[in-house]
């Protein structure tokens, strides 16, 4: 079987297919399948097949725009249909004849634009007709929906995964709740009714199928677009990285509140266009619409696919939708047909559309369990490095070079770039850190050492800004950056790797590395998704820089760019995280704890590498447990014990002090 | 009744609902407390434990139409119908963390949460088929017996579930307390891998954590059947989402905290429910909810946070 699909697909040249460039098959199917969906309505004579599939295109903007809260930020989000909801009604009661407030001339204006009418009541002062036009409230409706997904995304920003869920949810149970209670703007329980459809040009999309099978056709089109244009651009990056790891995110200098906000707004923004539509299509809007049973479709929808999949995604929609609307329904006639032929009473009287649910719930269980990647997940397979590539010997670039490398420093030497005064932290009873004082000057390699427990990290965690000193001083470059979160003092110049390397694990060797880059682009929201020759530039200079950084490590990377981080051998994690801290174009670079792990001939390698780091005007503080290492490499040593700095030094003066010794051996016993 | 009397019968009234959201509260607390797992399916078990009731009193020869009981007779159908329950729901808790969340217990992330929705789903679409979209009416056991208070009154039904409650959870307080079991139960909560090189069986902790917490639940669907007199496949949903407010309100993973947060939300219903309308309760509860997950998520006696980092 599957050697005979595999012939078909030699056949078919699938293989000559998945050789071509991404961007070239793009090119070539969005067209084709563009055809294919405008064609559609044309090749049924059925109508209500039309219909079926602009309710289709509806749940695929539902669940396109989860994607992006789930897929791409990893933010699960279990009230997603409030912000559908919030979309339908914000195009329904302006579109209605639901709120009749009493004419003044605040009105005015909106009658000018021709959104309102005023109305004569015989006996009554005049009152306003609601009917404002479709088309820039699909706009408004979208930055509504934008707004409350920001609303209901701020209070879960310290919150991660299980308990950021229950609060979506909480929110996402009490916009029906109040759609249902609040009946002067909602019409209650009853719902909105006789909501206008669509006009465009003086067409009036009316009631048939048609016009809205190609205005979903177009949104999903363009949902589609902007979906790959967010997850190829820094924004996307910068999700994933949150999702992979969201304090590594913000050592490389991602702003998580930010970039959380602006996920639930987008996000919530594609629902609402979804929730605009299918009003304007259905022309009532009633509070059950919206339930928690929605929410959890438009999730399976997203899980069936893959988290994170576009292609996954659209196609699990449409999958499911027709599940409901065309599949459900035949079976259900047949086993009718089969009743009837067996003379069963129950099969006469089943209807599967019931269970719809049951077997979301069913493909729920079933893909966590088997296949949590979704059927059509997002990861690409990479192909196999050749034995050659895997036995290849370790080759360093004679003469690297980095574009923005600054001036190794000569003259500059000498010129304080950290300096920290009487930095005090305590966990509880512990005092990590107790009145440090140090400085490191530009050029420098400095290493600190200490027995387990001594500080260091927490040193390192308190110049990188993922705990606030509780006193004293850190500046760089004589600018106070002591308890700044750790996106600000990434930008301003300092960059760190992590003791238990923390990479972004599903993302590609050079995604990661481009991750480092975050803080050195510019493109927001429109230029990810417009890309000018502004962003162009800009993500071909990044990928440029990241190509560069990997030549530092000679052949180890270079044939990896493309393999998920999870994938790497120890040593390849290491050079990709450091890499990655190189992205960030640091003055100042803090390594944890390098060399841990790595076999001698590995460990000597990284020292070169250290060293050369110093040519692009990167100084280099070190953590290090291997003391013949840091003695080689370093030009001084700090000490420490208790979070108290015992000893600073040269390597030979550090090696002879007596406290130095006693922390690390322990007190000799003295002769009474 | 003066509008003291009133709100004395809502704080009656919401101390017995509290009772029956502690008790599925503890459902949720236990589990978390061992495995970090918010377990959606713990609502649908005790919907499903309703219809199970039904079918043990339908056993029994206890119909709707039925007289109501009194005597040894209301005693004896008592005790079985808890026993029988409480048995099924558990092993249906049990039944759940084998077949689909141990595969799942070393994943991070979300995806076993995940697996609990479908897992409500599939059993609440389960009960929809075998007993159809309608209210289900629930015998009428309990003599409708009643004593004032004040200006207000207390139901025996009240009464009775108030003490039963009470009983389950001092049972329960004994067994983490002093039994060996428990003492498994509070190592592996602290640190998995640990017990189990202390020899723990965790597995078995495991199991026995949701058989203990499903049967609770089971216990809290009695209550709801002969408090409210009907059962539905819908009720889960809502009963549990005021419950899960109830063990996070007292702090997820604390028992105590459940109990105290049921009690609280029982209140907050009835005291709620009269002094703003019953259209809003849910709007009140899961404000609560937002807030304390926001601004305490270790809630009232929970001393970990819920922050996994």
């Amino acid at each position: 079987m599957g050697a005979l699909a595999g012939r078909l697909g030699e056949r078919l040249g699938l293989a000559r297919w998945r050789a071509l460039p991404i961007g070239r098959r793009r090119q070539i199917l969005a067209p084709v399948l563009l055809a294919i969906g405008l064609a559609f309505p044309f090749m049924t004579s059925n109508a209500g097949n039309v219909d079926a599939a602009a309710n289709a295109y509806t749940y695929v903007l539902l669940a396109l725009g989860l994607n992006i809260v789930v897929g791409f930020a990893g933010l699960l989000d279990l009230g997603y249909a409030a912000f559908f909801a919030i979309g339908a009604y914000g195009y329904g009661i302006v579109a209605s004849g639901q709120l009749k407030p009493e004419w003044s001339s605040l009105w005015a204006p909106l009658e000018w634009a021709g959104q309102v009418s005023r109305l004569a009541v015989p006996g009554q002062p005049e009152i306003v007709q609601f009917h404002f036009s479709f088309w820039p409230m699909l706009a408004i409706s979208a930055i509504i929906c934008a707004i409350f997904g920001m609303l209901f995304g701020a209070p879960t920003l310290r919150l991660r995964g299980d308990y950021l869920a229950i609060v979506t949810l909480g929110f996402g149970e009490i916009v029906p709740v109040v759609a249902r209670n609040w009946e002067g703007l909602t019409n209650g329980a009853q719902g909105l009714g006789g909501i206008h459809t669509p006009k465009l040009f003086g067409f009036d999309f009316g009631f048939s199928p048609y016009p809205y099978y190609f205005l979903g056709l177009g949104l999903v089109a363009a949902a589609v677009w902007v979906s790959i244009r967010l997850q190829e651009s820094r924004l996307g990056r910068a999700w994933m990285a949150i999702r992979e790891d969201e304090l590594a995110a913000g050592a490389m200098g991602v702003n998580h509140v930010h970039y959380k906000l602006l996920a639930f707004a987008m996000g919530a923004a594609v629902g609402g266009l979804g929730g605009t539509f299918y009003v304007a299509k259905l022309t009532t809007a009633t509070p059950d619409m919206f339930t928690f049973p929605v929410s959890v479709m438009v999730l399976v929808m997203v899980v069936l696919g893959g988290l994170g999949s576009i292609r996954g995604v659209v196609l699990a929609a449409l999958f499911l939708a027709f599940l409901q609307s065309v599949i459900l329904q035949e079976l259900t006639e047949y086993v009718h047909a089969l009743g009837r032929l067996v003379g069963s009473d129950f099969l006469q009287r089943v209807e599967l559309i019931t269970s719809l649910e049951l077997i979301f719930g069913l493909i729920l269980v079933v893909m966590m369990i088997f296949r949590r990647e979704g059927l059509w997940p997002a990861v690409r397979r990479v192909s196999a490095l050749t034995l050659e590539q895997q036995a290849a010997a370790p080759a360093r670039g004679a003469a690297v070079e980095l574009s923005w490398a600054r001036p190794a420093p000569g003259a500059a030497a000498g010129r304080p770039l950290l300096e920290i005064e009487s930095l005090r932290k305590s966990f509880g009873g512990v005092t990590a850190a107790d009145d440090i004082t140090l400085t490191v000057h530009a050029g420098e390699l400095v290493s600190v050492i200490g027995p387990n427990g001594s500080g260091k990290t927490t040193l390192f965690n308190l110049i990188t800004g993922l705990i606030a000193p509780e006193a004293g001083s850190i500046r760089l470059e004589g600018v106070e950056i002591g308890g700044r979160p750790s996106h600000e003092i990434v930008a301003r110049g300092v960059a760190r790797t992590f003791q238990n390397i923390r990479l972004f694990n599903n993302l590609s060797v050079l995604e990661n590395l481009l991750v480092g880059e975050h803080t050195r682009l510019q493109a927001g929201v429109l230029g990810a998704i417009f890309r000018p020759p502004r962003v162009r530039e800009e993500e071909e200079r990044a990928v440029k820089s990241a190509l560069e950084v990997v030549e530092i490590f000679g052949n180890r990377l270079r044939p990896r760019l493309d393999h998920p981080a999870y994938g790497l051998s120890y040593a390849n994690r290491r050079r990709t995280e450091i890499g990655r801290a190189i992205m960030t174009r640091p003055k100042l670079l803090l390594l944890d704890e390098p060399a841990a792990g790595m076999n001698p001939a590995e460990t000597l390698e990284l020292m070169d590498l250290i060293r050369s780091l110093r040519g692009f005007g990167v100084t280099v503080v070190l953590i290090e447990h291997k003391l013949d290492v840091v003695m080689d490499i370093s030009d001084r040593v700090i000490v420490l014990d208790h979070g108290v700095k015992i000893a600073e030094g040269a390597p030979a003066q550090v090696r002879g002090d007596e406290r130095v010794i006693e922390a690390y051996l322990g007190r000799r016993r003295r002769a009474a | 009744m003066s509008t003291l009397d009133v709100l004395l019968q809502q704080v009656v009234n919401g101390l017995a609902l509290g009772m029956m959201y502690a008790l599925l509260a503890l459902g949720f607390t236990m589990v978390y407390g061992i495995i970090e797992l918010i377990n959606f399916a713990h609502f649908s078990v005790f919907m499903t434990g309703t219809f199970v009731g039904l079918v043990v009193l339908s056993l029994m020869g206890v119909t709707a139409t039925s007289q109501s009981l009194t005597g040894l007779a209301l005693v004896g159908v008592l005790i079985a119908l808890f026993l029988v329950t409480m048995a099924v729901t558990g092993l249906l808790g049990v039944l759940i963390e084998r077949v689909c969340l141990r595969s799942l217990r070393n994943v991070s992330g979300t995806a076993p949460m995940i697996t609990t929705i479908g897992v409500a789903f599939i059993l609440i679409n389960a009960m929809l088929l075998i007993w159809g979209p309608q209210a289900q009416r629930f015998p009428q056991l309990l003599p409708n017996w009643r004593w004032a208070l004040g200006g207000a009154e207390v139901t025996f039904k009240q009464l009775v579930l108030f003490v039963v409650g009470l009983l389950l959870m001092i049972a329960l307080s004994h067994l983490v307390r002093r039994t060996t079991l428990g003492k498994a139960m509070r190592a592996t909560a602290q640190d998995a891998d640990a017990a189990r090189m202390m020899g723990i069986d965790v597995d078995r902790v495991i199991v026995l954590t949701f058989f203990l917490g499903s049967a609770l639940a089971g216990a809290g669907s009695l209550f709801f059947g002969l408090y409210y007199g009907f059962t539905g496949y819908y009720i889960g949903y809502t009963t549990g989402l005021r419950a899960f407010t109830s063990a996070v309100l007292g702090g997820i993973g604390s028992i105590p905290g459940a109990v105290l947060g049921g009690l609280f939300i029982g209140l907050t219903q009835s005291l709620g429910g009269q002094l703003l309308g019953v259209k809003w309760t849910d709007v009140i509860i899961f404000s609560i909810l937002i807030t304390v997950m926001v601004f305490r998520p270790s809630g009232l006696l929970g001393a970990r946070t819920p922050q996994k980092t």
